[in-house]
């Protein structure tokens, strides 16, 4: 009895305490203004228009998304509380969390969801289109619930509702008039941990704590910076001074982020690209000789040494890859590396064995056929890449002259007048095999004119079935089996030579804590981000 | 008699004889290239980043690339691009410079105000842009540094017609019924030959450093090896390799050097009168 109220008292008392001390731990965590390094400056702040790359770093802060997502690739409630999917797939109730604001005030209801998605994201978001393509409509029965209506099931839009994929928009402001003209497109108004105060062109945007934040204590850092510095060596400067305290995403050269790594004040992650998976790449143009031939095909995969190429061409950043699917999609079993492996100690002699076979004999120079190899026009590392390649080639009796154009001459090459015999390329694999692999082997993405789909011209009666199958397979273990069949398929005829997994660097400031806590990195919200004191 | 007096007087000038011996030695450099690194200069050949002066005179770059290699092919290029865009800008510049001074008027108006038109417009910048819109190739990079370059040429030929035209010799011509171009070309041209030589000459060393220049920004033939090439490549290596730089550097310093001595050298034997001044 007396034991029993001692240790209820004791219970009360460490209750108490800790109730005392935790606002105290948050306050330690409390200030500080976060200096962010975007490169290039954003176009527009209009985030639920253009996917362009620097857009998401600034507005992921400014606007949630219903979901947000672990480093397992499994969605977490954010804007949604719960949600529920139908044993067909073709229901998704998602149950809103209560007493939201926009940052204008207004609550956030049922009703935004689907202005946002319906009227904006399906209609004009560069993937948006694809994604909500199967998505007939948002049933909104009270404030607080949002049922979204399948025509076929369609699992990959669970990965697709982040704040940086899928932003969702206050109806009373965006639904004014016409959205590809708001006038809000350039002055944000979400529901994110930070407020949008102003953007200097071609300096800054800064944002300010979000003092209503629906995740009580939230955020701990007082404002967010992002400074846009047209030149790399700069950006390197106001890193290592520790002017900025973040810069990721390719806005610091290579070569400057394994010195700045070393510096005691400064650390590297190559984590919180998971939902994005670059894959760098050599398209062969199927459709005509010699890359009309498997087996050429597969004696170029041969040739080429991927560790080479990202030690040195890349500086160590990458992986290699084995196909299609990146490895990152391995947390969700959808991901294989059981397909014909392509990177052997003894590929030359494998690669001069297979072309004999195909036909394509060592003449008396040595040379078996001239090729003209396209160089994608991004830079200097592609460049290398490009020489690496030609000098790969020649070891196999292949000749390649290299071809250097500016990127709309050489996106009309590939992707609209098919003019081409091999081009290196890189393609993220986004947050779903739908969303950014489907798109480059399908058959129904040799769409002339659109750029970054199947420019190869190579697709199979299997492999499109396999991929339409997994499109609509809500059993996720079904639906990896697919993927892994398509796996071994695609690399065995070999329409691309994947080469590598291409992780990029993220440099912080050591005294930030909690800073890339999501696969989507910078692309995050940098809610949970603090300084140590 | 006269070339022999032309040589001495070009000796004469020890900085005109330094530079000549130089220019020879990158010439004979260029030659060798093919007998001293038959093959690829691009081709790898061992671990990148050896230094020099180990088991590859001039150590190897960011892919394993023999940067000796590189320099020796790399010289060849830059001859090569240097002699013909000057030949190109030296036709063209002459061509529409003779004509200007020769029939003035409106000839001379049209063709002065084209040439104003070319000059307004920087050089470096417009020949970047005739790179990227002919795509980076050997022929492209000697076009547009042959397009920059003529209008020096055009307004200094034509300065000098206007003053030659009124000489004696061209009015004894004229009066003797001599047609326009064989005044030209056979009484007028040849006697401004000296200031035209004087001028290409240092047009070479101009336009070695502009194909380099386009090389470094990535605006060279991929296909050809050249300095310019080598330190747009190396640049981010600076600090750590500082070789892939400093060498084809050195290189290019070198030559423009050479060329520019020895037009100056040519500059005092042609023009006598100027060392009097």
């Amino acid at each position: 009895m007396i034991a029993k109220a001692w240790s209820r008292m004791a219970a009360a008392a460490l209750a108490a305490l800790m109730l005392a001390l935790a606002p105290a731990a948050e306050a330690q965590k409390r200030g500080g203004t976060l200096v962010m390094i975007t490169q290039p400056e954003p176009p527009t702040m209009a985030a639920y228009l253009s996917t362009s790359g620097p857009i998401g770093q600034v507005t992921a802060k400014v606007f949630d998304g219903l979901l947000e997502y672990g480093f397992d690739l499994k969605p977490i409630p954010s804007l949604a509380e719960s949600w529920s999917i139908s044993p067909d797939g073709k229901t998704i109730t998602f149950k809103l969390r209560q007493g939201v604001k926009f940052h204008d005030g207004q609550p956030f209801t049922s009703a935004d969801v689907k202005f946002t998605i319906m009227e904006v994201l399906k209609k004009y978001h560069p993937r948006g289109i694809n994604t909500y393509r199967d998505l007939k409509d948002i049933e909104t029965p009270d404030a607080s619930t949002a049922v979204f209506k399948l025509a076929r099931p369609a699992p990959y839009l669970m990965m697709a509702l982040s704040g940086y994929e899928s932003p969702m928009l206050p109806q009373h402001i965006y639904g004014k008039g016409d959205i590809q003209h708001s006038d809000y497109a350039n002055k944000p108004i979400g529901t994110g941990p930070f407020k949008f105060v102003e953007w200097k062109r071609g300096e800054y945007v800064r944002l300010d704590r979000n003092p209503d934040y629906w995740k009580k204590g939230l955020p701990y850092l007082d404002r967010i910076v992002a400074r846009f510095i047209a030149d790399s060596a700069t950006r390197t400067a106001v890193m290592e001074k520790g002017e900025a305290q973040i810069a990721g995403f390719g806005a610091l050269p290579y070569n400057d982020v394994n010195r700045l790594a070393k510096l005691p004040t400064l650390a590297m992650t190559t984590k919180g690209y998971e939902m994005v998976s670059p894959i760098v790449e050599l398209d062969f143009n199927t459709r005509k000789p010699p890359f009309d031939n498997e087996k050429v095909r597969q004696a170029v995969s041969y040739a080429i040494d991927r560790k080479f190429i990202i030690d040195n061409i890349w500086f160590g950043f990458g992986k290699p890859a084995t196909g299609p699917i990146s490895s990152n999609f391995a947390p969700t079993g959808l991901y294989t590396a059981d397909v014909t492996n392509y990177n052997v100690p003894d590929g030359v002699e494998r690669a001069n064995k297979l072309l004999d076979e195909a036909g394509y004999p060592k003449k008396a120079d040595g040379i078996r056929f001239e090729i003209v190899h396209d160089l994608t026009p991004y830079g200097e590392e592609w460049q290398r890449f490009g020489e690496y390649v030609q000098q790969a080639l020649s070891k196999i009796g292949i000749k390649a002259s290299l071809r250097y154009e500016d990127v709309a001459t050489w996106l009309k090459r590939i992707y609209t007048d098919y003019d081409f015999q091999l081009t290196s390329n890189f393609l993220y694999n986004l947050a779903d095999p739908v969303i950014g692999v489907h798109r480059e082997y399908h058959s129904n993405s040799i769409k002339k004119g659109t750029v970054f789909v199947n420019g190869t011209g190579w697709s199979s009666p299997r492999t499109d079935e396999l991929m339409n199958l997994a499109t609509v397979e809500p059993d996720p273990k079904k639906r990896a089996e697919e993927y892994h069949e398509f796996q071994k398929l695609v690399v065995a005829a070999a329409p691309i030579v994947w080469t590598h997994e291409l992780t990029f660097p993220t440099v912080y400031s050591k005294r930030l804590k909690d800073i890339i806590t999501t696969p989507l990195g910078i692309y995050g919200n940098f809610d949970h981000a603090y300084y140590e004191k | 008699m006269i070339r022999a007096s032309l040589w001495q007087r070009f000796a004469a000038s020890r900085s005109g004889l330094i530079g000549l011996a130089i220019l020879v030695l990158v010439l004979i450099l260029a030659a060798s290239a093919p007998v001293f690194f038959p093959g690829d200069p691009f081709a790898i050949v061992d671990k990148p980043f050896l230094p020099p002066f180990g088991t590859h005179l001039l150590g190897t770059d960011s892919l394993g690339r023999d940067m000796a290699a590189g320099i020796a092919h790399g010289a060849g290029t830059s001859l090569m691009i240097g002699l013909v865009a000057t030949l190109a800008a030296l036709f063209i510049g002459t061509l529409i410079g003779a004509f200007a001074g020769f029939y003035g008027g409106l000839v001379d108006n049209l063709l002065m105000r084209l040439t104003e038109l070319f000059q307004t417009i920087p050089s470096f910048i417009f020949a970047i842009v005739l790179v990227a819109i002919l795509s980076p190739s050997l022929s492209s990079t000697i076009i547009a540094i042959a397009v920059v370059s003529w209008p020096p040429i055009a307004r200094l030929v034509r300065g000098e017609f206007l003053s030659l035209r009124r000489r004696e010799f061209v009015e004894a011509a004229i009066v003797l019924g001599m047609g326009d171009l064989q005044m030209i070309f056979r009484q007028i041209l040849p006697n401004c030959l000296s200031a035209i030589i004087v001028t290409g000459s240092l047009l070479v060393a101009t336009a070695i450093l502009v194909e380099s220049a386009l090389a470094f920004l990535g605006l060279g033939d991929p296909n050809i090896m050249s300095w310019g090439f080598m330190i747009g490549a190396g640049r981010t290596y600076l600090r750590t390799a500082w070789w892939l730089c400093a060498i084809p550097g050195i290189a290019i310093l070198l030559t423009v050097l050479a060329i520019n001595l020895v037009g100056e050298g040519l500059n005092d034997a042609l023009n006598p009168r100027l060392r009097t001044l």
